[in-house]
């Protein structure tokens, strides 16, 4: 293997109690595998199992069969903590609504992440700079949440998830509430940092504007996975 | 991260101003009423060690059974060498004789005919004596309202109000009627040389303040005392003292069967003292208990409110690594905070009316006319130094207690469920 690998799900199955002892089955039997350095995204229709799936890669919930296997290590068999170090040290999320804490400043949000990690005040303010370079909002440092726009507090969304430098992001339909110029230069910032970085990047979208930047796009349909291929991405779009 | 809590905290005033209310209020009252109940009970003690039982008394048996009702026929004799011998034996306290007495005082016009008449109930300091303290210790001076104090024997002051009942100025004569003690009838003539008011309902309503030697003429009492009060040097009642004092002393008579035999009381064994010092314990242990328990129940319920605004934070925070405990944790750090400032403002609040209350007081020698208790008629309050911390332990105890309940709603919560709230 040339490619270090970020992730392998086997046989992933996610059934949701529905009462009367009776189960949903969200995610039937997924296989995959996901390496370093991927631009990759789930697409499927509403429903499909796309936030199931990466709440499992992303720790916050276990598979009720098969294993999912994140950087190393097997997500049933993690503990709270254990978990929660995975996600602090590995893995960066970005929302759909980009989810700021209101109180904190722009500054504040994106340092909370390494605050978590115990980075020194020095370190911090260096790396959330750079991070707030990253994507272009370093003079809103100070601006509060409420002050700013959805495009720009998406992309502190970003900075955010980016600042501890994780092995995969994990964007669940992040340009849904953005207009198509926004969209855009959120996909690119992204793209850039993949590039830059080689940082992994997993997607879930039904956005054809996202669908254009992706290399890999894998097609989840009923809880199970009913196309997996590599395409190129049209490096034309402006 | 305290600092990062400490900000959200702040800028967040949903988040701690409710709580920060409550706390203060709930710590501000605590600190009020322990001041009240310190400041109370300090006057209350004090006085009634200064005007009635010493920090230890020695009295006989039998007039210590039946001391309320001032029994003279009952007193101690020999108290000269008596008195000496509990200055060899205790030389950092001191020892003063005093007579309680009752009779009636009549006051004569010129032509020596009754102008006025009432009942008094006569106390006999060593007023004269320039060996002790009495007269700084009853206060004498500062509580005279006219006149000045006796220079000579035969000469006494009365409380102002009974003075201006019976119609006496400075300079009258008063005649003095009663039982002696061996049961005969006496009287005595006293020149008025001023009038006095301590404040204490039960001094004011009808007293003559005599020295201990013309006393003990009036009464036949030679070499005889009521009682004999000791106080500590240090001026402060201390309990565990007045308890190895009194100790050591009534070994020495405890095979002495005669009624007449000295024994000797502490301050907390008179006036019933004992049973209010144990109530007063027990109602503000109760009080704050009270409080600890209703505030943490309103605060358990803000937090649960605040903690329902926050579940879309915490599954952010969930999100970005941070566990469910590193997030109740944090919850509970808050709550330390919050009831760090609450506890802040309320101390200094409530100190700040115990101040006034100290100051000012609450008039109270309206109800106090029925007590057998010597109070103070106007109870002030009193800051010390325990007042500067006390409030802290309701108001922490409270918030992180309350916290604590609350926060467990995130433990119940899934991770994922916690996290889909992300969504919406
Ligand atoms: N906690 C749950 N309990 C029961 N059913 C659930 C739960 N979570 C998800 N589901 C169901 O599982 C299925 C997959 O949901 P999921 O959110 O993964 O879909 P999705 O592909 O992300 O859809 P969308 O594009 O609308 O976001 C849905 O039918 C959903 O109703
Ligand atoms: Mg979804």
């Amino acid at each position: 293997m040339s490619t270090k690998q970020i992730l392998k799900l086997d046989n992933v199955v996610k059934k949701f109690p529905v009462g009367d002892g009776r189960y949903f089955t969200a995610l039937k039997g997924i296989n995959l595998e996901i390496d370093k350095g991927e631009f990759a995204g789930l697409v499927g229709p509403s429903g499909s199992g796309k936030t199931t799936l990466l709440n499992i890669i992303g720790s916050l919930d276990s598979p009720t069969e098969g294993k999912a296997i994140v950087m190393g290590q097997n997500i049933s068999e993690l503990t709270h903590k254990e978990s929660a170090k995975l996600r602090n040290i590995h893995i960066g999320f970005i929302f759909q609504v980009y989810n700021l804490l209101p109180v904190y400043t722009v500054f504040e949000n994106v340092e909370f992440a390494l605050i978590l990690q115990n980075v020194s005040a020095s370190e911090r303010k260096k790396r959330v700079m750079e991070a707030l370079e990253w994507v272009g909002l370093q003079d809103l440092a100070d601006k509060k949440p409420d002050k700013i726009s959805g495009g720009e507090g998406q992309r502190v969304a970003i900075a955010r998830a980016i600042v501890k430098k994780p092995d995969i992001m994990l964007a669940d339909e992040p340009t849904a509430n953005l207009d198509a110029k926004n969209a855009h230069q959120i996909m690119r910032i992204m793209k850039k940092l993949n590039e830059e970085l080689d940082t992994t990047f997993l997607f879930s979208t039904h956005d054809e504007k996202v669908m254009k930047y992706l290399e890999r796009i894998i097609t989840l349909k009923d809880g199970s996975i009913a196309e997996d291929k590599q395409v190129t991405p049209q490096k034309t779009l402006k | 991260m305290i600092k990062f809590l400490f900000k959200g905290i702040i800028r967040d005033s949903s988040r701690s101003v409710l709580p920060i209310i409550i706390i203060s209020l709930g710590v501000a009252l605590t600190v009020l009423l322990s001041g009240y109940i310190t400041g109370m009970m300090g006057d209350t003690i004090d006085q009634n060690a200064r005007f009635e039982t010493g920090h230890v008394k020695v009295m006989t048996k039998a007039y210590a059974e039946n001391k309320d009702q001032v029994p003279i026929d009952l007193a101690l004799l020999g108290v000269d060498s008596l008195v000496k011998s509990l200055q060899n034996e205790f030389p950092d306290m001191e020892w003063v004789k005093r007579i309680r007495f009752g009779g009636l005082i009549d006051v004569p016009d010129e032509q020596g005919e009754t102008k006025g008449q009432g009942p008094a109930s006569g106390l006999a300091i060593e007023l004269l004596s320039t060996k002790n303290n009495e007269v700084e210790r009853l206060n004498l001076k500062s509580s005279l309202v006219t006149g000045s104090l006796p220079t000579q024997r035969s000469e006494a002051i009365i409380g102002h109000e009974f003075a201006e009942k019976l119609r006496i100025s400075i300079g009258d004569s008063v005649t003095y009627f009663g039982t002696s003690m061996n049961g005969s009838m006496t009287f005595a003539n006293f020149v008025v040389t001023g009038t006095i008011r301590f404040g204490i309902a039960s001094m004011d309503k009808g007293a003559i303040i005599v020295d201990v030697w013309d006393a003990q003429q009036m009464l036949d009492m030679e070499d005889g005392a009521g009682e004999i009060l000791g106080f500590l040097n240090t001026g402060v009642y201390d309990d565990e003292k007045a308890e190895k004092v009194k100790n050591a002393f009534n070994s020495k008579h405890t095979g002495n069967k005669d009624e007449f035999a000295p024994v000797m009381l502490k301050l907390r064994n008179q006036n019933n003292l004992d049973g209010l010092l144990t109530y007063v314990d027990l109602a503000s242990g109760l009080f704050v208990a009270i409080f600890v328990f209703a505030m943490s129940l309103v605060l358990w319920n803000t937090g649960l409110i605040a903690g329902l605004r926050r579940y879309n934070e915490f599954g952010i925070r969930l999100a970005l690594g941070e566990s469910k405990g590193g997030i109740y944790r944090t919850l509970v750090y808050e709550a330390i905070l919050i009831g760090i400032i609450g506890s802040f403002v309320g101390t200094a609040i409530g100190l700040g009316l115990t101040y006034y209350l100290q100051v000012v007081g609450i008039d109270v020698s309206g109800y106090m006319d029925q007590a057998n208790i010597m109070m103070p008629s106007t109870l002030r309050a009193k800051v010390t130094p325990s007042l500067f911390y006390i409030g802290f332990i309701p108001g922490l105890f409270a918030m992180v207690f309350g916290n604590m309940l609350a926060g467990i709603g995130i433990y119940r919560r899934e991770t994922a469920t916690l996290f889909k709230e992300l969504e919406v």
